[in-house]
């Protein structure tokens, strides 16, 4: 039930935001707004089939590539948006600092496939390895940090998610899995003021 | 027993025909509608296939495999026109259009061979529902392939991703089709909905051509 009630709210949530994005890209024409709509309606795609498929089937997907084939397309929207959003004089720019993000990505990756999934980890592993090194790059150059700094809390509470995912215990009627999806939930209206800085800027 | 091939055949003879004598782009237009029809019939072999393979009963494969498996297939065609003709901008966007058309056509026919033609208000939600949510799928990637990126690469991985949006869109379509009642109406009518509200709202802001 609560596991119901959780994605009701974030799909709800995402509703309004891809409608708000979609209404922002159509207003100004911008590639900005529309790679944010295509953010939160893959998000929003993968939460509804994985739901529907709870409500209509009763189980979670057993081939689960449809629902993890969304939130693949979410995170290289994210990206795209980050990198579309950046000056080309940083994209230029080579440190080592931002190396720290896949280096944490591979180090997860190896304790999430302990428990199976060898391929799916390696996606979510590139994905959010790319993700974290463009953002890491971003926030190191001091400027125009809104975008960046919101995806690496967003990035951060997903890992937070599926850590806690790992130690599932059915005896915890709140399990911490929750408050970190509740969390991801909330974090997700912030893309719109974050994108309304990062295209004034 | 159905036996789609021969059933392609039949759609497809009269088409092959008219290609030989037409010319430029009523020819072009032509061929990407039979490109898709003949994606709608290598898919269903796929999925079978895929299906067979993984032991997956017949309904779950409905949203588990034949989505992704469609969603590819019908990409091929494009992507085949792209990288060899290297086209303007224009008439891929048409072409991804026809090829949706020409994919929801035959998967129509083969409805229509498999369950008859007695139930004709179920048939035109599902004839409509069908050929909006292909021809949105077709929408969204030929626009995304031609608008949003700049570079290969990064037309590439969007293309990648858009694939995946359209994939999911595309799965929980055919888990709302597949049940009875109200859920079935509301699952045929949102594509359609879509559609009409593109045209309504979005249509003068967003010049496709």
């Amino acid at each position: 039930m609560i596991d119901q009630i959780d994605n009701g709210i974030q799909i709800a949530v995402l509703v309004i935001c891809v409608t708000a994005a979609i209404f922002k890209a159509a207003k100004y024409r911008s590639r900005t707004w529309t790679l944010l709509a295509f953010f939160y309606g893959s998000w929003l795609l993968g939460d509804i089939y994985w739901t529907v498929c709870l409500l209509f089937y009763g189980k979670t997907p057993e081939i689960s590539v449809v629902s993890d084939l969304s939130w693949y397309a979410s995170y290289i929207f994210l990206y795209l948006l980050l990198r579309h959003t950046s000056p080309p004089e940083e994209l230029a720019v080579r440190k080592i600092l931002p190396f720290l993000g896949p280096v944490f990505v591979l180090g997860m990756a190896l304790f999430f496939m302990r428990l199976g999934a060898i391929l799916n980890n390696l996606i979510y592993a590139g994905l959010m390895g790319l993700l974290l090194y463009a953002l890491i790059r971003r926030l190191t150059e001091r400027r125009n940090r809104c975008l960046p700094a919101l995806i690496l809390v967003f990035c951060l509470l997903e890992y937070a998610l599926w850590t806690a995912s790992c130690f599932w215990n059915d005896t915890i009627h709140l399990h911490p899995y929750y408050w970190f999806d509740f969390l991801l939930t909330v974090s997700m209206p912030f893309f719109l003021p974050a994108t309304r800085k990062a295209v004034a800027a | 027993m159905n036996y789609i091939e021969n059933t392609y055949v039949c759609l497809a003879a009269p088409l092959l025909l008219a290609i030989l004598f037409l010319r430029k782009d009523a020819r072009r237009l032509l061929i990407f509608l039979l490109a898709g029809m003949t994606a709608c019939l290598c898919s269903a072999y796929v999925s079978a296939y895929l299906a067979g393979v993984t032991g997956t009963e017949a309904i779950t494969a409905t949203y588990e495999i034949v989505p992704v498996v469609e969603e590819v297939i019908k990409f091929l065609p494009l992507l085949f026109y792209l990288l060899i003709f290297e086209p303007e901008k224009k008439s891929p966007i048409s072409g991804a259009l026809l090829i949706a058309v020409g994919f929801a056509t035959f998967e129509n026919v083969c409805f229509l061979t498999s369950y008859g033609t007695a139930d004709l208000l179920r048939l035109l939600i599902r004839g409509f529902g069908t050929g909006a949510m292909h021809v949105v799928c077709g929408m969204v990637v030929a626009v995304g392939l031609f608008f949003l990126w700049e570079r290969l690469w990064l037309r590439a991985v969007g293309t990648f991703a858009l694939l995946c949006f359209v994939i999911t869109f595309h799965a929980i379509f055919n888990i709302f089709v597949n049940q009875s009642g109200a859920v079935f109406w509301i699952g045929s009518a949102f594509p359609l909905l879509l559609m009409l509200a593109y045209l309504v709202f979005l249509h003068r802001k967003v010049d496709l051509s």
